[in-house]
């Protein structure tokens, strides 16, 4: 018996409303795959008086395919990204992001909600109770200071999703819902840079699903980890291209695993006319260098996740192209 | 809510290697405690804090879950199998039998889940490539054999299939 | 001398005898087993890295309804230790932690949430003194001895000198040194610690089943720290999922749970979280090693010098054997003709490490083969060449007193060479790609034990009764590397009869023999040498009571297949039931014993330290790894190994190709990405998640070939099997790297960061090289 779990109740709503309502108590939180929230509760850095189990919600879990766009629920399980037809011949690159993610077990429950919502990580966070409090706590969890950048006023923990930088590089928009109605909003709304406080949904809000349209030609995601499986990324870039007359019309770079919130690379509107030549890899390089600052939250060296971000930014850009 | 306040408990029904059973547990319950505390099915390895081994692979539903990861409550009007569910008449399933012979087990831990994964890939496709093994497995970690007769374990089971 | 690729031997092997209880769940492992009416044990650990205890109250934990008992350092009044000449650690911390995670008191009590909330009420204060995490900061002059009987913070030195070493360099006609870091890795056998222990008050009897694969010597530890008489403890090993070495060593949540059980006056259960798994570890330490090597132009090794550092953590553990080892094992591979070598093991404030498969040899391998692999280069030899010219010619005794008495690392060269294409492709691979070769070597069992007291090695029993089954009776713990299968087969060869006539018992004080344990490798060499003992004694008796029953000598009769004729093909013939039946007449269920005993000549030089690495047989091993590089990631994929190991004979050659696989796969795991992190002290690595073992998907066709040297003690020639090849894969693939992309690393493990700080380095040398040029011209 887990005894973090051990107070817990659990609600089991069937529908988005009923969800919403049970999750308005302070104290409730969603739980869908539970791959990450159960794994923060057993550690103690999440705690829920009450779970709402969204995993029965059928509504949550649909995927309508349209002529040039999608529209996908966020109770849908990783594992069906990964095999649908519909979403391999639009969208493959939702299905590449999403088969990288954690390991098959995981996949079969956890889900697009679950991924975009994702809680930051961070080596000083995602530990015990006994090694938090060893270490006097941090700023994300009952502490003051953050170990990553003690003089700084905010968490650096990172946001280690896969799902988000595909999903920012096409254009997403999310449908929430919360006691007050439904809203739409683009995807990268959802984000904010705060690693304590990375979502910019209120208390008791649910994300009901992501829109996708196509709109440029080809897209590719890759994850940088140290093992074939299981790892979360230690970068992740999510490259989409589309070439008019051997020039670039348009290009969007997403990333993940580098800061507290996946966001695109900024500025590449300027790229917009040029040849995919050395100097332009070189330039793509430079821009992700600049933007993508980890800080020291893996194991793994941060200037190590800036270099093989921009490698693999100038790497996926020069394929597409090709 | 520790001290003299009772937690909550509910009647859950669940069929486990086939046979429908209903027992108390905890809202918070986690499938493998319920499973190797209360139905005493003790094949249902706990290796890590958390769904970091896969040892604890069950099948739900058919579908390959880490029970360390899953309320029991989910499973209520559910199937939930374990490796011990393989047996036919006591005997070893096919791919129980060629983990036996192919020695895909050698200290045996992480064998359950690591079957358990096994037969989820070889119910959806029954004669894997190396590489869609490796996939199938990515999440069940083994620390004998270096995975080579693991996956001629499983190659030897969807063999003797055809 | 034969080569066998398990697929041609037409010897496949057996599968393990308890493998079926392994695939259907039957298997109780610690955890696993019947708990009713245990209490929870847990233990509360420091938070600081170095401190004085100043205060400890239990007090209130105490008074927690539900609690049963608190125990606290001033309980524990007798240290352990594996050594008899390093017992420095308490199963609870006395006056003194030295590691974050120590324990410093625990609790039992009616369930985990009572125990933990127990945990919270214990108040303890600490005077934090200053503490070292790396080697060098603890052996500073300054620095504050953890251990006040170890001036500067060193555990052991051992200086040893053999041969003529300035002759030897003077002689050479490339020197070469260089300085490889190795980190500190962890065994992570996936079931974490656990141990169920039993008190009966009104007999005094403790009963405790545990994940140890040194059953005895936890008897022993049981029965110092709790000060009970050995006659009053029975420990029970049941299915243990893994070793490595991880429990090579009595661990102080098996004595805390002991003595729990004790003052609960009942039955205890206590299972460790993986965080606290990592933290009672014993692994293969942090090491630095500066190695420095003559060759002549014909690849001849002429003299070598090695210094290693090793980061041995708060306790002594086995770390004497492990700086001995290191040194140790730069012999009885290679014709050297000198040899120096200086060793450290070093204090600090971090969980103690201990021996780990293919325990003090690996990281000076790593050190070794990768120098040569470079010498050769500069000197244009091929990798294999430098190899064959160096090899010993058995039997021979080394300059340290090893013996070798055969040797089969020039067939396992000849096997791995051409199996994977090496003359071929060596050097003409696709940019990116490589081969990289290495050898290796362990050793089958160390020839002198820790714990003297003139016994014999191993000792077997076998019962036979009126059901005809044989019940083999023997201490060696199998923890998943087929040992008790091995024993079957020693038995069931040796008589003659099928394995679904032997039985075997294991790892139970209260039955079986006295046995030291699983390490080293020393059980099929020594168990299997006094299973076959056994067998012939009873065999013995049998013929004798076949002889009486068909009227005719013990010399005549013939046992084949299980049935006892007088002569080769006699018409007279009895069954074996027939035999047992007369064998039992008068004399009623046979019990009949065997041991091994290891001739004194082998156990080793007589310099101080000697014993440490000598053995009846070493197994030898080579391989070859291919690779490829990303150069702009940084990230190493391993795509083949082809590997041969000299075992002697493969008793079973299915479980040593499994050994064989298990091996080289763990040394990829230290190659690749395994490496624990500490951050202040605190194990940063403790998860499966940032503890990062291969997974299936990264994890390369093992391609295992089998050399069989027969060796002349070995039974029926066997040699050990599961270590000796891990150490060939970190040079081996380290080499390739190289190879592939032109960086030699320094380093273990080849991490992606590490790699592109390699490759980022090398740019800047050849920019900075390249503009020198540039303005000289």
């Amino acid at each position: 018996m887990s005894v973090e779990l051990a107070d817990v109740v659990v609600a089991q709503p069937a529908t988005i409303e009923e969800a919403v309502a049970l999750a308005a108590d302070a104290g409730a939180r969603y739980v869908a795959g539970g791959t990450d929230l159960i794994v923060n509760m057993r550690r103690g850095v999440t705690t829920a008086a009450r779970l709402v189990d969204i995993s029965g919600i059928a509504a949550l879990k649909t995927i309508v395919v349209e002529a040039n766009g999608a529209v996908i629920g966020g109770g849908v399980e990783i594992a069906r990204l990964v095999g649908h037809d519909g979403i391999a011949r639009l969208f493959p690159v939702i299905a590449q992001a999403a088969v990288t993610i954690a390991a098959p077990a995981h996949r079969n429950v956890a889900t697009v909600g679950g991924n975009l919502c994702l809680d930051t990580r961070c080596i000083y966070y995602n530990q015990s109770e006994w090694w938090r409090r060893s270490n006097g706590w941090c700023l994300k969890n009952r502490g003051d200071t953050c170990h990553v950048a003690p003089r700084g006023e905010r968490c650096h923990a990172a946001f280690s999703g896969d799902l988000a930088p595909a999903l920012l590089a096409l254009d997403a928009e999310v449908e929430i819902a919360g006691s007050a109605g439904r809203r739409r909003m683009p995807l990268r709304d959802l984000y904010v840079e705060d690693g304590k406080a990375h979502l910019t949904l209120a208390p008791g809000e649910l994300l009901v699903c992501v829109r996708v349209t196509r709109k440029m030609d080809a897209f590719a995601y890759e994850k940088i980890r140290q093992r074939g499986a299981i790892d979360y990324p230690l970068a992740g870039v999510a490259v989409g291209l589309t070439m008019r007359e051997r020039r670039i019309a348009d290009l969007r770079i997403g990333l993940t695993g580098l800061a507290s919130y996946p966001f695109l690379a900024a500025g590449l509107e300027n790229l917009v006319g040029r040849e995919v030549d050395d100097d332009l890899l070189k330039e793509i390089d430079r821009a992700v260098q600049r933007q993508a600052q980890p800080m020291r939250t893996t194991l793994a060296a941060a200037h190590y996740r800036r270099l093989a971000a921009a490698a693999v930014a100038r790497r996926l850009v020069a394929r597409l192209a090709a | 809510m520790h001290g003299s306040a009772r937690p909550r408990k509910r009647l859950l029904r669940v069929e486990i290697n086939g046979r429908w059973r209903e027992d108390a547990v905890l809202d918070g319950a986690l499938l493998v405690d319920y499973l190797r505390e209360t139905v005493r099915l003790t094949s249902v390895k706990t290796g890590c804090d958390g769904g970091e081994c896969g040892a604890c692979t069950v099948l739900l539903d058919g579908v390959a879950v880490s029970a360390c990861l899953t309320l029991a409550v989910r499973c209520e009007g559910r199937s939930v199998e374990t490796v011990e569910g393989l047996l036919k008449q006591g005997r070893p399933s096919r791919l129980q039998q060629a983990f036996h012979e192919r020695l895909g087990a050698q200290c045996g831990f992480c064998t359950p889940g690591m079957i358990m994964a096994s037969e989820a890939l070889l119910r959806r496709n029954p004669h894997p490539s190396d590489d869609e093994i490796r996939a199938a497995l990515a999440g069940n970690l083994c620390r004998c054999t270096g995975y080579v007769k693991i996956i001629e374990s499983v190659k030897a089971a969807s063999e003797a299939s055809s | 001398m034969t080569i066998v690729y398990e697929a041609r031997t037409g010897r496949h092997g057996v599968p393990l005898i308890d493998g079926v209880d392994k695939v259907t769940g039957r298997a109780l492992y610690t955890a696993d087993l019947d708990r009713a009416g245990a209490l929870v044990g847990v233990i509360l650990r420091s938070p600081v890295a170095h401190a004085e205890i100043i205060r400890v109250d239990t007090s209130k934990a105490r008074a927690l309804d539900g609690v049963a008992a608190v125990l606290t350092g001033a309980d524990c009044r007798v240290a352990y230790g594996v050594l008899p000449i390093a017992m420095n650690e308490y199963p609870l911390a006395r006056d003194r932690v030295r590691y974050r995670g120590e324990p410093v008191a625990a609790v039992a009590a009616i369930d985990e949430t009572t125990a933990q909330r127990a945990l919270e009420l214990i108040e303890i204060e600490y005077r934090e003194l200053p503490a070292y995490f790396e080697s060098t900061d603890a052996r500073a002059p300054d620095a504050v001895l953890l251990h006040d009987n170890k001036p500067g913070n060193v555990e052991r030195e051992v200086h040893h000198d053999f041969g003529d070493l300035d002759a030897g360099f003077a002689a050479a006609d490339l020197v070469r040194e260089h300085r490889v870091c190795c980190a500190e890795i962890n065994h992570a056998q996936i079931e974490p610690h656990a141990c169920l222990a039993e008190f009966d008050p009104s007999s005094g009897r403790l009963t405790v089943q545990d994940v140890s694969q040194v059953v005895y010597y936890l008897h022993l530890m049981l029965a110092r720290c709790l000060e009970m008489d050995e006659a009053q403890i029975r420990v029970i090993k049941p299915f243990v999922g893994g070793g490595f070495g991880a429990r090579v060593e009595v661990l102080n949540f098996e004595i805390v749970t002991a003595m729990l059980a004790r003052a609960a006056g009942g039955k205890v259960f206590m299972q460790l979280t993986r965080e606290e798994t990592f933290l009672t570890h014993r692994s293969r330490p942090q090491t630095d090693v500066v190695l420095k090597l003559g060759m002549r132009k014909d690849g001849r090794f002429t003299a070598c010098a090695c210094e290693v550092t090793q980061r041995g953590g708060a306790y002594a553990g086995y770390g004497v054997v492990t700086i001995l080892y290191a040194g140790a094992l730069l012999q009885g591979i290679y014709d050297i003709p000198a040899i120096k070598y200086d060793g450290y093991r070093v204090y600090a404030n971090l969980p103690p490490c201990g021996a780990m498969r293919g325990h003090g040899g690996v990281n000076t391998r790593f050190a070794f083969e990768t120098l040569v692999d470079k010498m050769a280069r500069e000197l244009g030899l091929d990798p294999f060449a430098v190899r064959r010219a160096n090899l010993l010619r058995a039997p021979t005794q080394t300059m340290n007193g090893l013996m070798v008495q055969s040797y089969g690392l020039a067939e396992c060269l000849d096997a791995v060479e051409r199996a994977s294409g090496w003359k071929e492709r060596f050097g003409r691979m696709p940019a990116g790609k490589a081969l990289g070769m290495a050898c290796s070597h362990y050793v089958s069992g160390s020839a002198k034990p820790i714990h003297f007291t003139g016994e014999p090695h191993a000792v077997i029993h076998l019962k036979l009764d009126h059901d005809g089954g044989v019940t083999a009776l023997t201490g060696a713990a199998d923890i998943g590397q087929g040992s008790s299968t091995m024993v079957a087969i020693a038995v069931a060869e040796t008589l003659g009869v099928g394995l679904d006539r032997i039985r075997v018992v294991s790892s139970d004080t209260a039955i079986t023999p006295k046995d030291n344990g699983a390490y080293s490798s020393r059980i099929t060499f020594m168990v299997g040498n006094a299973a076959i003992a056994a067998a012939q004694n009873l065999k013995m008796l049998l013929v004798e009571a076949a002889a009486k029953k068909l009227e005719s000598a013990p010399e005549e009769i013939v046992c084949d297949g299980g049935v006892f004729r007088v002569g080769q093909g006699g018409q007279a013939a009895l069954s074996f039931k027939e035999v047992v039946s007369a064998a039992l007449i008068d004399e009623g269920a046979i019990s009949v014993k065997g041991s091994f005993t290891c001739p004194v000549e082998f156990q080793g030089g007589k310099h101080r330290g000697g014993a440490v690495g000598s053995t009846m047989g070493f197994s030898y091993a080579a391989q070859v790894v291919e690779t490829s590089v990303d150069d702009a990631t940084g990230q190493v994929s391993v795509d083949k190994v082809w590997v041969a190991l000299d075992c002697g004979r493969a008793i079973n050659p299915l479980a040593v190709a499994g050994q064989i696989e298990g091996s080289v796969w763990m040394g990829m795991g230290q190659a690749l990405c395994e490496e624990t992190r500490y951050l202040d002290g605190l194990a940063a690595h403790a998860s499966f998640l940032d503890y990062r073992m291969p997974t299936i998907v990264e994890s390369p066709a093992i391609e295992a070939f089998i050399v069989e040297s027969k060796d002349p003690n070995g039974p029926f020639g066997a040699k050990e099997a599961s270590e000796g090849a891990l150490a060939g894969f970190p040079p081996a693939l380290v080499s390739a790297i190289g190879h592939a992309i032109g960086v030699d690393l320094l380093e273990l493990p080849a991490t992606p960061d590490r790699l592109l700080e390699a490759i980022g380095k090398r740019r800047q040398k050849a920019a900075a090289a390249a503009r020198k040029q540039r303005a000289a011209s």
